[in-house]
């Protein structure tokens, strides 16, 4: 692995963890969804450091640079994190269905509870 | 003096075997209670609306922080003055919540811990929990040795933290943020936990090992990088070194007039450091200018 790719990967670990802390800082990431993106910034740190990793996982896979053995395992944690997220989504999108519906029945409940004035 | 009204709070999923046994214990020993239906698919909520139980149902399921959230706000908005987290499982004993309200007099969180007094035993499980207590004392400088307990007891002042704040489940990482960040004075009393008599936990090897990365990193580094919550309430000089002496000060009146004596006798606080754990405390510039005032200032 290169120097310039090593330096790369530790400014972008570095500023995911950074981006991540910011946000749990003011309450906007609940800390259960950002540890992914801390372990992942936690690994490409490893990485930097420890450029033989990647360069024995790239020759075990008979891949030709270490810097095309990164974009296809970044490539594939991307694509098992979207789709973990779209299947979250689709959780969230039927749970609010659920709560809408309990609140508009619930609120209908309490009207059809009071009694009605005209005879 | 001071009758402390307590609310039991009992987030309740798929608990159709025992919430009904556990909720007559709770009755028996006189204390509020407010079951929190989270989304059960089985008999629990019609459990509960056939005896008349107090449940609140949540249309959804939230999970056990979602649910005990819930019942905060609930503890805030009637007005309790202390909550306590307590299973429906039966694995908690409603006789240790009088203990547990009797200690939360002078402190914000006080747990039911299973190993003030009696060893914890060498399990897997059990390993769990000390690295956990471990990573709490490295960065809180606290000792807590049942940091996993589920029964808890907690003041208005976390009250009102947990019931309107974001990742503030019920976990051991909260309680080293409400220490390091809020100032939270936590105390653990001995008390009893059955083992589970029915249904499955629902924890397997893959969500022990997630569990334990998150509260890991919560606690190792995420915590440093949270909000501080200040300590409006908490009295000035009661933390460090000099707030350790009038903390013996007030508690040995307190056991000379007799009053709260079971407090201060069932009551083993979590041990503050000595001067030989100096990284894990840093004392921010609050506690630094708190320690000044002191020095001028009479011991409550």
């Amino acid at each position: 692995m290169t120097v310039e790719l090593r330096i790369i990967l530790v400014i972008v670990s570095f500023a995911t963890a950074a981006l991540m802390l910011r946000r749990i800082r003011r309450s906007k990431v609940r800390i259960e969804d950002s540890v992914f993106w801390i372990v992942l910034s936690g690994v490409i740190l490893l990485m930097s450091i420890f450029p033989q990793i990647a360069d024995a996982c790239a020759a075990a896979l008979h891949v030709y640079d270490t810097a095309n053995f990164l974009f296809l395992f970044f490539i594939f944690v991307l694509l098992v994190k979207l789709f973990t997220m779209s299947v979250h989504m689709s959780q969230l999108e039927s749970k609010l269905e659920r709560t809408v519906q309990a609140q508009a029945l619930h609120a209908k409940e309490g009207e059809d509870e009071t009694p009605r004035q005209d005879a | 003096m001071n009758t402390r009204r307590p609310l039991l709070i009992v987030p309740a999923y798929n608990e159709e075997a025992t919430i009904a046994e556990v909720i007559q214990g709770i009755r028996r020993e006189g204390f509020d209670y407010v079951v929190v239906n989270d989304g059960s698919t089985d008999a629990t909520l019609s459990i509960c609306r056939e005896a008349g139980f107090n449940v609140i149902d949540l249309p959804v399921n939230l999970g056990l922080a979602g649910a005990f959230q819930t019942g905060m706000i609930y503890a805030c908005r009637h007005g309790y003055d202390c909550a306590v987290q307590f299973d429906a499982d039966k694995q908690h004993r409603p006789e240790y919540v009088s203990a547990l309200v009797a200690a939360v007099a002078d402190h914000d969180i006080v747990i039911g811990s299973r190993f003030v007094e009696r060893k914890k035993p060498r399990t897997l499980r059990m390993a769990g929990s000390r690295l956990i207590s471990f990573a709490i004392r490295l960065t809180t400088g606290r000792t807590l040795k049942d940091p996993t307990s589920g029964m808890r007891c907690f003041n208005r002042r976390m009250m009102e933290l947990l019931a309107y704040g974001i990742n503030v489940g019920p976990e051991p990482d909260t309680l080293a943020y409400l220490i390091r960040s809020a100032h939270a004075r936590v105390c653990e009393v001995q008390v009893t936990v059955d083992e589970r008599s029915a249904g499955k936990s629902y924890l397997n090897m893959k969500t022990s090992i997630a569990y334990m990365v998150r509260i890991l990193l919560s606690v190792l580094l995420i915590q440093f990088f949270r909000k501080k919550l200040g300590a409006a309430e908490v009295r000035q000089g009661e933390t460090g070194a000099a707030g350790e002496s009038a903390r013996t000060r007030r508690d040995a009146a307190g056991a000379a007039t007799g009053a709260a004596s079971g407090a201060s006798a069932a009551c083993a606080p979590a041990p503050t450091p000595t001067a030989s754990a100096p990284a894990a405390h840093a004392p921010t510039a609050w506690t630094a200018g708190a320690a000044e005032d002191l020095a001028g200032r009479e011991a409550l």
